[in-house]
């Protein structure tokens, strides 16, 4: 009984993996669609969003069967309510990737996301947060998110000066308007998704050490 | 070893206790305080030593041959095995509840006056008075008060172990000691008695052992597991159930062995 319930517990951790990676790709994808303008991609993101629901409903319903029916304690518990936490913040940021899939709809046409050099750039540090919190719950290893909180502030204060920017460019020109929302948009989006890793981070240290801790 | 002490008043502590049966030591170096008004369970696989701990408590171990101790339990500060202590009031103050229902072959009302009887309360109207309390205290009275004249033997095994949780309370002890309390009932006696362990802590310090682990992550306060006849570590039930610190508890409770 046992043995069935600590492999069980294997095959959803191989399974969570695998749907916080494809949340974390529709992200990646997403602002790839938006630098390449790229719309053919944009819309394939966005289909993706009903297998991320599916994944995320499917593996949520087999945590709660496997809590009710074995009633784990210790580490075992610890595992599902961390795998439970990382599902769920792995459905968001697919989520906000099919955001930024719907946005770049918007932004197609206009060649000004070269300006916005920085929203790469945001880009590429939430998704290495994500894929190093992602390499920590699989290998149960918390020397890839030792500095998420370092990180976090990276991105923080990127959003802010992405912001201060799009300001700017609205003053100057009105006709900027919709497309600088979208970015500001978009930063948050990142700068959630950002979040999300970092809520992730403190659960899989909680799963691994038994210890609650905040990233700021 | 983690043993974490409570911060709560100790009713029993243990000192330093080791035991033998003949040539094979039961326990080993068992160091240990027991709240007062507070659930402790002892948990641990078969032969662990957990139903000796508990025996340790009241003196029972004594009636067993070629079993030898050495070691302190203070009762409220006073070694009970000092020599001068009648292991008689030892286990009217520190009663004990045994895993199969054994009340004796007589009505219901003589097995819960028997214990006062001996004690030397003679007055019937008095006798009544504890009957009825005790039984209401043992969550027994309103299934039984028509037929207190009833053989205890008619009574279903539920109703049966709480019978004996009520001869037990009879005589007023301090601490009921516990030993697999509900391994011999179904789910729905087991959950009486498991509510009625919630509400006799309100007044006694209960030391349960048990086999089921979900029983004593429900029951308890305190836990201690126990392997090999040590005590491996204690701490507050939620500690041991979320977070254990030694890896030997983690791989009991997670079912790793056992």
């Amino acid at each position: 009984m046992a043995d069935k319930f600590h492999d069980e517990i294997e095959f959803l951790r191989r399974d969570v993996v695998n749907m916080a990676r494809f949340g974390r790709n529709m992200l990646n994808d997403s602002m790839n669609a938006l630098q390449l303008q790229d719309l053919t991609m944009a819309l394939e993101v966005k289909s993706r969003k009903l297998t991320l629901q599916e994944q995320h409903d499917s593996l949520e319903d087999r945590i709660f069967t496997m809590i009710a029916l074995y009633q784990p304690v210790a580490r075992d518990l610890r595992t599902l309510v961390c795998s439970l936490l990382i599902v769920q913040a792995s459905e968001r940021i697919g989520r906000y990737g099919k955001d930024i899939a719907n946005a770049t709809r918007h932004l197609a046409d206009t060649d000004t996301t070269g300006n916005f050099i920085s929203i790469p750039h945001m880009s590429e540090l939430v998704v290495g947060m994500i894929d190093d919190a992602i390499l920590a719950y699989e290998h149960e290893d918390l020397n890839t998110i030792k500095n998420m909180s370092k990180r976090d502030d990276v991105v923080d204060s990127l959003r802010t000066s992405i912001f201060r920017e799009c300001l700017t460019y609205m003053m100057e020109d009105p006709r900027t308007i919709t497309r600088c929302t979208h970015y500001v948009m978009i930063s948050r989006f990142l700068e959630r998704s950002g979040d999300h890793a970092c809520k992730m981070a403190e659960k899989i240290h909680y799963m691994v050490i038994g210890e609650r801790i905040e990233i700021k | 070893m983690v043993i974490k002490m409570t911060e709560q008043h100790e009713i029993i502590h243990v000192d330093h206790v080791n035991l033998w049966y003949g040539d094979s030591m039961a326990l080993r170096d068992v160091t240990m305080g027991m709240p007062d008004r507070q659930v402790t369970a002892l948990i641990g696989p078969s032969g662990c030593g957990k139903s000796t701990l508990l025996r340790c408590l009241n003196r029972m171990n004594d009636l067993v041959e070629q079993c030898r101790m050495q070691g302190v339990v203070n009762f409220h500060s006073k070694n009970i095995y000092a020599s001068d202590v009648d292991p008689v009031e030892i286990r009217r103050k520190i009663g004990m509840v045994f895993q199969r229902p054994n009340p004796f072959p007589k009505s219901i009302y003589e097995n819960v006056s028997y214990g006062p009887r001996v004690h030397g309360v003679k007055d019937r109207k008095q006798l009544d008075t504890i009957v009825e309390k005790t039984l209401k205290r043992a969550a027994l009275w309103d299934e039984v008060k028509d037929r207190l004249h009833d053989s205890a033997m008619g009574l279903s095994g539920g109703q049966q172990q709480r019978l004996c949780i009520a001869r037990t309370l009879a005589v007023e002890p301090e601490v009921i000691l516990m030993d697999e309390p509900c391994s011999a009932l179904d789910p729905i006696a087991t959950a009486k008695i498991e509510s009625l362990i919630e509400e006799l802590k309100t007044e006694y310090c209960v030391v349960i052992v048990t086999h089921n682990m979900q029983q004593a992550s429900r029951v308890s306060d305190y836990t201690g597991f126990m392997y090999l006849g040590e005590l491996v570590e204690f701490g507050t039930t939620r500690q041991i159930f979320e977070t254990p610190h030694e890896t030997l508890t983690e791989n009991y409770i997670t079912g790793r062995f056992g």
